[in-house]
């Protein structure tokens, strides 16, 4: 709970230090006479690139002491199917925040998806522990968050922004995850010990669980690239791009013809 | 069908800004037919994927074959032209040359050290496939065991009469794209001069 509203409470906070970056260390925009460096400075949309290396080396540190050995040692400790079987729960976990912003976004056969994947995981899937929804009902995950939302409603990303441990966003999506956090009954249900504990665990497994995620994608940009923070940044922006556009792996199951998958 | 569309055209409004700020496309990338694409990536996918899933082949040969396979499939100089952009006129005419031998060797190390890793990896054909101006789009379904299986979709173009590789799009995250980010950053950080993606290339490369 503690971990959940301190989320909670710091998304907004940061939205004027990014301000604050702001009249601290801007890039500087190249001459308008350089048209083409000048439509690519647009692209990029990092005026606060100064500021967002620096929360990257920021970031950088703590991944190395921390995050990255933590989710090297759960991927070596615990098998496969158990770390399945942690990722099923916390997208169980996840429903009303997938399910308000499938709503929001007037999708009600994705909305319907969810819906039904809760109702199948929950109680056949052993309180979300298998994913019985796409393992045996072809109806397989997706995710949706209130940047997403936003972005489907024409809400521009705002500049990039580099977050320590949350990793790249920008001023909308970093929004939308406050909103998200306030959306999570679990921020809202209880309070004692007990639900701490709960809360507690389902945000440091959320944090373990996503960087494991990322073990070998991240490893490989950080030994192949040049410039791991501006290959992040594009790789980022591109995997949003297509986030928002819903061309997930349930839209591709969804283009499939029946009885192929 | 009209999904199919629709998030192509989708697609497209995306891609305008960066568009715009593309330098013309390699004149050597022209249309071509979605069959003939795909039956090129199910040829060499399979041949790929034969090579990295032969237990026979010590790695180092193996990272070899992969290697050879890549410079016979993807269209290296079309993507070394794209990947440095607005900067290749900037180049002087032996910058360029030294630029697109270590784009080569970069290129295929870092992909043929990737795939190399991938035992056990199948692929099956995706359903979408979609036709641009200059290209083709292949989407295929790569599956590891252990792993959740992902989306890489392929880009081919008929260069000189041959259809090439020309980019590779894991999860909606294009290759060519983001090395051109990347490269792009290598050289404004180092006051705009070419020569400062090419010393990062070769310390990158061990020369």
């Amino acid at each position: 709970m503690r971990i959940v509203k301190l989320a909670s409470f710091l998304a907004p906070k940061l939205l004027p230090l990014a301000a604050l970056a702001l009249l601290a260390g801007c890039a500087t925009p190249p001459p308008a006479s350089d048209a083409e460096a000048l439509a690519e400075f647009r692209a990029t949309n990092d005026p606060l690139e100064p500021f967002n290396r620096a929360m990257y080396a920021t970031h950088t540190v703590i991944d190395t002491v921390a995050l990255r050995p933590v989710a090297q040692g759960y991927r070596a400790v615990l098998p496969q199917p158990v770390r399945t079987g942690v990722r099923n729960m916390l997208q169980n976990i996840r429903t009303p925040i997938v399910l308000v912003n499938d709503m929001l976004q007037g999708q009600p056969r994705r909305a319907g998806d969810t819906l039904g994947r809760f109702v199948l995981n929950t109680t056949i899937g052993l309180g979300g522990l298998f994913d019985v929804a796409n393992d045996h009902f072809g109806v397989p995950y997706h995710n949706e968050d209130f940047g997403q939302t936003l972005a489907s409603w024409g809400v521009g990303s705002g500049p990039y922004l580099f977050i320590p441990v949350l990793g790249p966003s920008n001023a909308r999506d970093l929004t939308g995850f406050g909103v998200d956090v306030a959306t999570q009954p679990l921020t809202w249900f209880g309070q004692g010990l007990a639900v701490d504990i709960i809360a507690g665990s389902v945000a440091g497994l959320t944090v373990v669980d996503l960087r494991e995620s990322y073990l070998d994608t991240l490893d490989e940009v950080t030994r192949t690239s040049l410039d791991p923070y501006a290959t992040i940044r594009s790789a980022s922006r591109q995997s949003r791009a297509a986030a928002i556009q819903n061309n997930d792996a349930a839209a591709r199951a969804a283009l499939r013809p029946a009885g192929s998958r | 069908m009209i999904r199919v569309s629709r998030r192509i055209l989708g697609g497209l409004v995306l891609l305008a800004p960066a568009a715009a700020v593309l330098p013309a496309i390699p004149p050597a990338w022209a249309q071509i037919d979605t069959n003939r694409a795909s039956a090129f990536i199910q040829a060499s996918g399979t041949e790929l994927v034969g090579v990295i899933n032969n237990p026979g082949i010590p790695a180092d040969q193996r990272r070899q074959k992969v290697a050879d396979i890549l410079r016979r499939s993807v269209d290296i100089e079309g993507v070394a032209r794209f990947v440095i952009g607005r900067f290749w006129r900037q180049a002087s005419a032996q910058e360029q040359q030294e630029f697109l031998t270590l784009f080569e060797e970069s290129l295929v190390r870092n992909l043929a050290g990737r795939f190399g890793e991938y035992q056990g990896v199948r692929f099956e054909m995706g359903r979408s496939q979609s036709r641009t101006d200059d290209d083709a789009l292949v989407s295929t379904i790569v599956t590891r065991p252990g792993t959740a299986a992902f989306n890489l979709d392929w880009r081919v173009s008929d260069v000189n009469g041959a259809p090439r590789i020309v980019d590779l799009i894991a999860e909606g995250t294009s290759l060519r794209l983001t090395t051109r980010s990347e490269y792009s950053s290598v050289i404004q950080r180092g006051g705009g001069q070419v020569s400062s993606l090419i010393t990062a290339l070769k310390r990158q490369l061990g020369r």
